[in-house]
């Protein structure tokens, strides 16, 4: 293989966390490890270094309690007490790194024995806490997990803010605890630009992943769990000239979709922008939240100031909040609110993230609040601006909505946060606000969403900031380096089983990639392209992603061949301004850096990879199957 | 048939005809692109006129037709632009605007 072309065939995370399992299970059904001589495995599914996994048999059924100490005292210590079994798989969360971590494992007869589990220093550029307001009496067991709106990582700090979990995988947007106990995320695996991901993961706190479910419009932004354990995702159609303005429904075991929410059907797409709205993201759904009471869907549409209400059924529109300007009248009467009660303190929210419907109906967000108005002329900038948790109380009857709680506009451009970013309603009074997309020029709020800010210049710097406030007193804040897309405050352990054993598994499917029907003229050259180009392939069971370097303007397509058949895939090298980036995780530093990922479903056979870049095709030596 | 034009040879033509107007770029990948299937589409349509024109060279016309991007493809007939596709667009969607001009 020549240099100027990298290729990687690798098998899905799934595949290798299988294979991994199977070894380790082995191992144990080899040795059958007593009690006092454990088998311990560091970071058994490969992507969590903050874990392990002690395996012992025992003659009888008995529950065994795992500690993990303190790093300072014994108030410190995490414990978990196991179902009773003969043959034990612990798993061991929360290590902290760069430390001789000691675990304790007693068992019910008074017998215990303490490991000392080594961990290694994370990645230098892991982001780090900067402050912490907190006390172990109101945290408990609870770490903080934040998710990443970049290239950092899934991250979860304990209450002196020492990371105690990581992924090493970019694994995105929204997270969740599932009723079994299982957390939910986006997948790390790039589709399309700017984040959208291949589907869903289903994992468990030592990074097993149990399910992902792919979809073939891919996953953005939320994700809900239904009472029946089938999940809500937030996705669109590849096909249509708009993105992020459809809702799917996910049969939990097949990864079937089930029902589609399309608002198209019920919005117009081109009245009551935001700052940000154009012709493309006229919508930009980033979250979702189903209310069994009222059996609808609430959904948060940053590019229109708005969070609407549907009927879970039939998908009709019931209400809309948001600022009625620019909205034609005969909507704004039908579907919008007015403001009542101490009309001093109210404000709409704008660019808005994570709508909650409270247990009572009231509608909590984070209202980011960027350009804070409808017309451009009134746009608010970001550094005499604020962002806030909002929490509304609305009658759907005299369509009236009153604005009751809200967090942040009195702490100003410190707090705010132009992208992302959630809240949480933990109970009356108590709630969390979670700003983590600040971004700063030179200490003051910038104009520039943070995925966007030259880290390299001292005078930037990305911020997460995490309240937790009860009854009007600020009990939590966490302050952390880089820019977190949610937090997600969560026990490391579950009542429910911590680790199921077996192959975990793809379901649903990816699109079948759109090819270009028109190939230019082009002459063979039986040459690898220039060493510029920096291709790189990588190649997975269920599709590739082809990487590249070519200035602006190339003509550039990637064709697949074989002796009967051909396919080939246009990659735009044009510049491309995008108005909304809640994840930087696929964002190349040099703009002329694409990449493209073609899915091998409907594509059947070995074919070869070659490359047209303006009038010549070039070899790339790389052949790519489909089974 | 297709024939590159400039804003002042744009004045000159007759514009009851029904005809496709594509601003393009020398810089632009998608434009390079698009170039090819419009020669595919003349081979099927060859009777039917399109027009090309420099963006970069021509900015009053495209200012005067509201023309922001590259590649932007112009559906006229009777004077009037009946339709227009902005970005990389393949044959069946070019077609069909061309045939609603018909």
């Amino acid at each position: 293989m020549s240099n100027k072309i990298r290729f990687i065939s690798q098998d899905h995370l799934i595949t290798r966390q299988n294979q991994a399992e199977k070894e380790f299970l082995a191992a144990f059904a080899e040795k059958k490890p007593a009690f006092e001589q454990p088998l311990v495995v560091p970071n058994p599914y490969l992507i969590n270094p903050l874990c392990a996994l002690v395996m012992f048999s025992t003659k009888d059924a008995v529950a065994p309690t795992v500690t993990i100490h303190g790093k300072r005292y014994e108030r410190e210590n995490i414990s978990h007490t196991f179902k009773a079994a003969t043959d034990h798989f612990l798993p061991v969360l929360g290590l902290y790194e760069d430390f001789a971590n000691k675990v304790t494992v007693s068992l019910p007869d008074g017998r215990s024995i303490t490991l000392t589990i080594n961990t290694e220093k994370l990645p230098a550029d892991v982001c780090r806490c900067l402050n912490i307001q907190a006390s172990l009496d109101y945290l408990q067991d609870n770490i903080m997990f934040l998710t990443p709106a970049g290239k950092n990582l899934p991250t979860a700090y304990d209450y002196k803010g020492d990371i105690r979990w990581l992924l090493t995988e970019n694994t995105m947007f929204d997270i969740k605890r599932v009723a079994n106990g299982n957390i939910i995320t986006g997948s790390s695996r790039f589709c399309h630009m700017p984040y959208n991901a291949t589907g869903l993961i289903e994992i468990n706190l030592l990074g097993k992943i149990h399910k992902e479910f792919r979809l073939p419009g891919n996953y953005h932004h939320d994700h809900f769990e239904m009472e029946d354990g089938n999940l809500l995702a937030l996705t669109q159609d590849f096909t249509r000239e708009t993105v992020e303005d459809m809702c799917v429904l996910i049969d939990r075991n097949t990864g079937d979709i089930l029902k589609t929410w399309d608002y198209r059907k019920v919005l117009p797409m081109d009245v009551g922008g935001s700052g940000s709205q154009d012709a493309h993201d006229w919508f930009h759904n980033n979250a979702v939240w189903y209310d069994k009471k009222t059996n609808s869907l609430t959904l948060s549409g940053r590019h229109q100031d708005a969070v609407i209400n549907l009927d879970y059924e039939t998908g009709d529109l019931n209400w809309v909040i948001g600022d009625p300007e620019g909205w034609p009248k005969e909507l704004v009467d039908k579907y919008f609110f007015t403001p009542v009660g101490d009309l001093s303190k109210f404000d709409w929210q704008y660019e808005q993230h994570a709508c909650v419907v409270c247990p009572d109906g009231d509608i909590m967000c984070f209202d980011n609040g960027q350009y804070r108005a409808k017309v451009k002329e009134k746009y608010i900038k970001n550094q005499d601006n604020f962002s806030r948790g909002v929490r509304y109380r609305i009658d759907t009857d005299k369509m009236e909505i009153e604005q009751v709680w809200q967090y942040g506009k009195e702490r100003g451009q410190e707090f705010f946060s132009a992208y992302i970013c959630n809240v949480e309603y933990y109970a009356e009074g108590h709630y969390m606000i979670h700003s983590g997309g600040i971004g700063r020029e030179n200490g003051y709020a910038s104009d520039s969403l943070g995925a966007f800010l030259d880290m390299e210049d001292p005078k930037n710097e990305l911020r997460s900031i995490t309240v937790e406030e009860k009854d009007g007193v600020v009990l939590y804040e966490l302050e952390t380096e880089g820019n977190f897309y949610r937090a997600e405050k969560l026990p490391l352990y579950h009542d429910g089983d911590n680790l199921v054993l077996g192959d975990g598994a793809l379901l649903g499917s990816l699109e079948v990639t759109e090819e270009f029907d028109t190939v230019p003229d082009a002459e063979e050259v039986f040459e690898l392209p220039s060493s510029f180009h920096n291709i790189f392939i990588e190649e997975d069971e269920d599709r590739f992603v082809f990487h590249g370097k070519f200035e602006k303007g190339t003509l550039v397509m990637l064709c697949l061949e074989n002796e009967a058949e051909s396919h080939n895939y246009f990659i735009n090298t044009a510049a491309v301004i995008h108005l909304a980036m809640c994840s930087g995780a696929f964002l190349e530093k040099d703009d002329r850096d694409v990449k493209i990922h073609v899915s091998k479903k409907g594509l059947h056979g070995i074919f070869k990879i070659k490359l047209i870049i303006n009038e010549k095709k070039y070899q790339t030596g790389v052949t790519i199957c489909c089974p | 048939m297709i024939t590159e034009i400039t804003e002042k040879e744009y004045g000159a033509l007759d514009h009851a005809a029904p005809k496709l107007i594509e601003f393009y770029s020398k810089t632009c990948g998608p434009c390079k692109m698009l170039s090819f299937v419009l020669k595919d589409i003349n081979k099927h349509k060859p009777d039917f006129p399109i027009y090309i024109i420099d963006f970069d060279e021509n900015r009053e016309l495209k200012e005067q037709l509201g023309v922001k991007g590259f590649p932007t493809m112009l559906f006229f007939k009777d004077g009037k632009e009946i339709s227009r596709l902005e970005g990389l667009k393949q044959k069946p969607a070019i077609i069909k605007a061309i045939d609603a001009l018909l």
